[in-house]
């Protein structure tokens, strides 16, 4: 058992360390990301009446489309230099060796989110009711992007271009964007978000369990 | 006393049959050089040997048991290494070698500068692996040999860009590896120079050629 704690730590913090060393990955989708969110208060002038209306679902979009960018690089150099074939023929599971690169995706990806988010949300004077939705819907929400982009990265990786990625983790994550942004809704009206924060954890255990499988086997076929 | 077969082994690729009907049993202290020409299936086979593709037919087998069926317990005698070198370009040498220990799953303690020295690249720890040679990060990925306890080796083009020196120090750890009751499978385009050892050989041919 041990044994398994620190093989996962090592990949994890493996991941870890390389995404900060590397920073320009990391920092272009978030730069992306903080850039997008800007654009709207831009383009639709300051009332905050309408940026609390707008601006919620706005750093949703946004997130989603940074995911996009941030999944295409997750797998990318295990598989240009080979790392990828000492993950799979290991004496370790790959299930977990995968969900340890998950887990530093979401560390390295959904973590900043959350706090530029937020960040984002008291610049633009969002009202502390959608600040509170804001960060539960995507303190749930952000993982289970990560984890089924995980699934899709694998998919098309080496299918040159990260549009085809864009093309399956959008129409996927749509129940996650529905559920958040209906719950941000719901608690600008102060009416409770329970049932919407229910679904979203449903959703998220839902694939924390299955997302690293899918993406064991993905990489095998993808290697043979 | 380990076992490790092949049989009936068949791979097609792109409706070319790279090999068929290959059956090979390889005991303890076994050492056996894949030849053939470019494109004649020798990666394939080291590929579908260690489990990384799946073989068109055939069956292989680790002390008879299905190597499909009981994976893990088949992987963790292996250890593969293909033309790539499999280390991170920014980490460090010895943050590679920390990972490929951790992988390796051997519990003892190394000394990642000992094993250095040994490879011929002493006082390179502290050096980010995309500052060094061809060579030298070739034989950062080869310290796997020196960490691996692991039984049965597959090396794709182990001697690729290395010089002399650096050959013959893993020509002597394959024959070590071997006089220790170990099997190696290798391919190589270069002589080898392994005199007081006998080296088995199977040559595949092109069969579209």
């Amino acid at each position: 058992m041990l044994e398994y704690i620190n093989i996962f730590y090592v990949i994890f913090k493996r991941d870890l360390t390389l995404t900060f060393r590397e920073k320009t990955d990391f920092i272009n989708s978030l730069a992306f990301f903080i850039i997008i969110v800007l654009l709207f208060p831009l383009t639709f002038g300051s009332k905050s009446e309408l940026l609390n209306t707008i601006i919620p679902g706005i750093i949703w979009i946004s997130a989603l489309l940074a995911t996009c960018l941030s999944l295409e690089t997750i797998f990318r150099s295990d598989f240009e230099d080979g790392s990828i074939e000492q993950l799979v023929l290991n004496r370790y599971p790959l299930i977990l060796l995968v969900s340890a690169k998950i887990l530093a995706h979401w560390i390295t990806f959904g973590i900043p989110i959350i706090v530029i988010s937020l960040t984002l949300g008291v610049i633009l004077s969002l009202s502390n009711e959608i600040m509170m939705a804001l960060f539960i819907t995507l303190i749930l929400g952000t993982p289970i992007l990560s984890l089924l982009g995980s699934v899709m990265a694998v998919l098309t990786m080496g299918l040159h271009g990260s549009m085809l990625l864009s093309i399956l983790i959008l129409p996927l994550s749509m129940p996650v964007l529905i559920f958040s942004t209906i719950a941000i809704q719901n608690a600008s009206l102060g009416l409770p978000i329970v049932a919407e924060t229910y679904f979203l954890a449903g959703i998220l255990i839902l694939a924390i369990t299955l997302a690293p499988i899918a993406a064991a086997s993905a990489l095998r076929i993808r290697l043979s | 006393m380990s076992k490790f077969s092949i049989n009936n082994l068949e791979c097609v690729r792109q409706n070319n049959i790279l090999f068929q009907g290959l059956n090979i049993t390889i005991k303890d202290h076994g050492l056996l050089q894949i030849n053939g020409a470019n494109g004649s299936g020798k990666s394939s086979l080291l590929q579908i040997c260690s489990g990384l593709i799946e073989p068109t037919a055939g069956e292989i087998l680790w002390n008879d048991k299905n190597t499909k069926k009981y994976r893990y317990e088949f992987q963790s005698n292996i250890l593969y290494l293909g033309h790539t070198n499999a280390i991170k370009s920014s980490l460090t040498v010895e943050e590679n070698m920390k990972v490929m220990h951790a992988m390796a799953g051997t519990k003892s303690k190394i000394d990642y500068s000992i094993i250095l020295e040994k490879i011929g690249i002493p006082n390179t720890n502290e050096i980010l692996t995309c500052n060094i040679s061809a060579g030298q990060k070739r034989r950062v990925g080869l310290t796997r040999l020196f960490i691996s306890k692991s039984k049965l080796w597959f090396l794709d083009e182990p001697f690729n860009a290395l010089d002399e020196q650096g050959k013959k120090i893993i020509e002597k750890i394959i024959i070590k590896h071997c006089k220790n009751g170990g099997i190696v499978f290798f391919t190589t385009h270069q002589e080898m120079e392994i005199n007081n050892y006998p080296l088995q050989n199977i040559h595949l041919g092109n069969n579209n050629a």
